[in-house]
């Protein structure tokens, strides 16, 4: 549960930002972030519905790419 | 630059390494990624990675969870959870609701939720019903709660709160006769709210290899490299592999929302027991929203069996402390799988005998821990 997802901002009013992720859309709590500058295009690491840090656009592919792999890995059974 | 894993693995296998050592994780997430992965199976056999206490909701404390119970069988109330939470047991005679999902069945209004965005926007759907936010979590999950808090509850909201502090079940084991543990991974996203600073009290105070690592295989190889490094050289300092997220310092704003929300106190840990300064509690402000000083009278644990204890046969307490592997438990594989779950390590998502079984370890007969 302590795992933050990377979405894209797509539109912010306020406190509250649209996102993206995958096709994914969510609307996502900026009050966390009031002493980060963020604009639309951003990334952020988003967790319970709340954006808890920004980050880069490579971090957010990275994990991304993560989050496919475990979920392949756990609908194939595991490895062991 | 960033290397990729193999060239952390040559890096890992150039070492030295006779002595078995322990490395400890204290993060479901990443103890999901190094299941996942296959991480145990590509590093030379001396190491050991030990998932520790990682779970927030493997360690609330059974009377939370029978209180929520109780107060979701009541008529004017609905209850809120996130989902993990709806099929942890208690200790209840047969017959009676042992979960918050049984007791759903059973009538009570009780609904998931990913986010705390989502009790306030039932509060305010029925402005005629009380909303009780049954609220688990770590550092990264408080941060947002307090966040929800500090922007305003609708009156018939309150909060049951059982949140944690991640470093303080550290200190606990490390000020213990047995850590068990040489070297420790920091968790990532507590870490990305808290400052990995937070951790600094490890190498510094007790001398142990301490990197915070993100979830990546690369980020968490690099953490136990340098962890293995550290221990060669003898050199031990705190390192941040994960310094593309995480700060010295942390989300200063989340941290100031934390503070005047909550306070922090001693706090009981399922199966554990008491650990000085590791939860979360709402200051005095807040009262009118505290589910704990509203709902004061309406349980009484003192005629209950087992109450507090992990379910009977449940070995819960000792694979949060990393004491034990979870197939090391008797009851792993056999009474207690993700389907019938028996304790709370095998409900959550994040619990350590939920993600070994994910991860495709069935068997009950793997190694135990070495003393």
């Amino acid at each position: 549960m302590c795992l933050g997802i990377p979405m894209q901002i797509t539109d912010i009013n306020g406190y509250n930002a649209r996102c993206e992720a995958k096709g994914v859309r969510r609307e996502v709590n900026l009050f966390l972030m009031q002493d980060a500058a963020l604009a639309p295009g951003d990334f952020v690491l988003v967790h319970v519905g709340y954006a808890i840090q920004k980050i880069s656009e490579v971090e957010a592919r990275s994990s991304w790419e993560l989050f496919d792999e475990v979920l392949r890995v756990q609908e194939q059974g595991g490895y062991a | 630059m960033s290397h990729d894993a193999a060239y952390w693995l040559r890096q890992i296998r150039s070492l030295h390494l006779t002595q078995r050592t322990r490395i400890m994780n204290v993060c479901g997430g990443h103890e999901r990624s190094i299941t996942m992965a296959g991480l145990r199976s590509v590093l030379p056999s001396t190491i050991e990675l030990i998932p520790g206490p990682g779970c927030p909701v493997c360690v609330c404390p059974e009377e939370d969870v029978y209180q929520a119970i109780q107060l979701a069988l009541q008529e004017n109330i609905i209850l809120v959870a996130f989902g993990d939470m709806l099929r942890v047991p208690v200790n209840v005679p047969k017959g009676e609701a042992h979960t918050l999902e049984q007791a759903r069945a059973a009538g009570a209004d009780i609904r998931p939720i990913a986010s705390p965005q989502e009790a306030i926007a039932l509060a305010h759907a029925v402005p005629d019903k009380h909303v009780v936010f049954f609220a688990a979590g770590f550092e990264t999950t408080m941060a947002p709660v307090a966040a929800m808090v500090a922007a305003g509850m609708p009156e018939n909201l309150s909060l049951l709160l059982s949140g944690r502090l991640t470093w303080p079940a550290v200190a606990m084991l490390l000020a213990s006769d047995t850590p068990g543990f040489h070297g420790l991974v920091a968790p990532g996203h507590v870490s990305t709210v808290m400052g990995a600073q937070e951790w600094e009290f490890v190498p510094q105070h007790y001398h142990i290899p301490t990197a915070v690592a993100g979830f990546t295989a690369e980020s968490l190889l690099a953490a136990f490299y340098s962890i293995l490094r550290q221990l060669e050289s003898g050199k031990v300092f705190l390192d941040n592999c994960y310094g593309t997220v995480v700060s010295n310092t942390g989300n200063h704003r989340a941290q100031e929302i934390l503070q005047d929300v909550f306070s922090v106190t001693d706090a009981n840990w399922r199966g554990v027991g008491i650990i000085p300064a590791s939860g979360f509690t709402l200051q005095a402000a807040y009262r009118a929203h505290d589910a704990r000083v509203l709902f004061a009278h309406t349980v009484d644990h003192t005629q209950r069996k087992r109450a507090g204890a992990m379910p009977p046969g449940c070995d819960c307490a000792r694979v949060v402390l990393g004491r034990i592997y979870p197939n090391a438990c008797r009851l792993y594989g056999r009474a207690c799988t993700p389907r019938n779950p028996v304790g709370p390590c095998m409900v959550s998502e994040e619990g350590a005998c939920r993600i070994w079984w994910s991860g495709g370890l069935r068997a009950p007969t793997a190694p135990t821990v070495s003393a």
